[in-house]
């Protein structure tokens, strides 16, 4: 007989031998938490979004904004404060949008699809944070640079040390400033990469699976 | 109002736990991970259900959300995946039935169904469920003539393993 015959004739004779779970049961097993991937997918972005909010709250304070505004070009650094705020809401109702649309009862494409939109939203939010901070790392070098009066003592007395010595200090800076933007990009892409890889990788083979059975004409 | 729908729902669930019960055979190899499934399935199809409009039967509307938890919601916890897989024993023919070389054939098709990936297990269960290519392609989202050549391969490919 032909194997999937005999699959098919002995899997519809075993329906009676599954387990039985009565009413109460089903209550109990209803009552428990999902442990499903979009739930962490939804922990893990809405942590995201506290620890960059957190770390933009902790740039801007006061003190700093006095301070930046009596530098030249100072407004430039207001504006990107406020246009980084709008950002953020802009994100966070594209992620909740895409979140809620995320539907068990569609088809599994379209769920998969769903789920790596609210993750492609999250890893956008995330890129847009690092440019941020590694664009801001050389310009507030520049800025203190240029204006802060204690930096520009401390520059006129290198200078008066010695012809080179102005050229190294901007060369050991720059070296510095690279330095930390490679640390920290590194650091943050490796932590996503482990917990998005981890999270998503059987989602990602079985997407791979059904696109490739999709393009089977 | 809520105690209403939640009577109502598990009353639905209670009467069709078979299906729950079978995408768990299919997906899993050991109690806990069963155990484990389906609890999360009936949590999707709970959450989902205030979304169930009753243009479908309920029975349809599960294979469709059991379906799409066990491939792409569920996320194998630590201890399943460390514990070791259980000869599946409550699957044996009936004593009755018993004949060993059919037992045997049978306990490797099992084993072969068991190494497919998550979609072609997906299609043979549905297919295992008697359902036409019409509702295989609707619940997967491919199309009818992609599911059933993918169907033809995965034929071929149980023959070729069982008979290797």
């Amino acid at each position: 007989m032909d194997e999937l015959e005999l699959l098919k004739k002995d899997w519809e004779k075993s329906t009676k031998k599954y387990p039985n779970l009565s009413k109460e049961d089903i209550y109990g097993v209803i009552s428990k938490r999902s442990s499903s991937i979009v739930k962490w997918i939804f922990i893990i972005s809405i942590l995201e979004f506290i620890l960059w909010t957190a770390l933009s709250f902790f740039g801007d304070s006061n003190q700093v904004l006095e301070k930046i505004q009596t530098y030249d070009y100072g407004f430039i650094y207001y504006a990107v404060f406020v246009i980084s705020y709008i950002v953020i809401f802009v994100f966070m109702y594209l992620f909740y949008n895409n979140y809620r649309n995320i539907a068990v009862t569609e088809n599994t494409k379209v769920l998969m699809e769903q789920i790596l939109k609210t993750r492609k939203t999250v890893k956008q939010y995330v890129i847009y944070n690092l440019s941020m901070m590694v664009l801001s790392i050389p310009m507030g070098v520049m800025m203190e640079l240029s204006n802060n009066i204690e930096t520009q003592t401390l520059l006129s007395d290198i200078e008066s040390k010695g012809d080179n010595n102005l050229f190294i200090f901007y060369l050991i800076i720059i070296i510095v400033s690279i330095l930390a933007i490679v640390v920290v990009v590194a650091l943050f892409l490796g932590f996503y990469y482990l917990i998005y890889g981890l999270l998503l990788k059987r989602l990602k083979k079985n997407y791979k699976e059904l696109k490739t059975i999709s393009n089977l004409d | 109002m809520r105690q209403d729908i939640e009577h109502n729902f598990v009353e639905l669930l209670q009467k069709h736990q078979n299906i729950v019960h079978k995408i768990c055979r299919i997906y899993t190899d050991n109690d806990h991970a069963h155990n484990d499934l389906f609890q999360e399935i009936s949590i999707q199809l709970w959450k989902a259900f205030p979304k169930f409009r009753g243009d479908s039967k309920f029975s349809t509307w599960m294979y469709r959300v059991g379906l799409n938890t066990a491939i792409t919601l569920y996320r194998k916890s630590l201890r399943n995946i460390k514990s070791q897989p259980i000869e599946s024993v409550a699957y044996k023919l009936s004593h009755e039935d018993y004949d060993d070389t059919k037992d045997q054939q049978l306990k490797l098709i099992y084993e072969a169904v068991k190494k497919l990936n998550d979609i072609d297990k997906g299609i043979i269960f549905l297919y295992l469920e008697s359902k036409n290519y019409k509702e295989i392609s609707d619940t997967l989202g491919i199309s009818e003539v992609n599911a059933r050549v993918r169907m033809n391969r995965i034929k071929t490919k149980l023959k070729t393993q069982l008979n290797a």
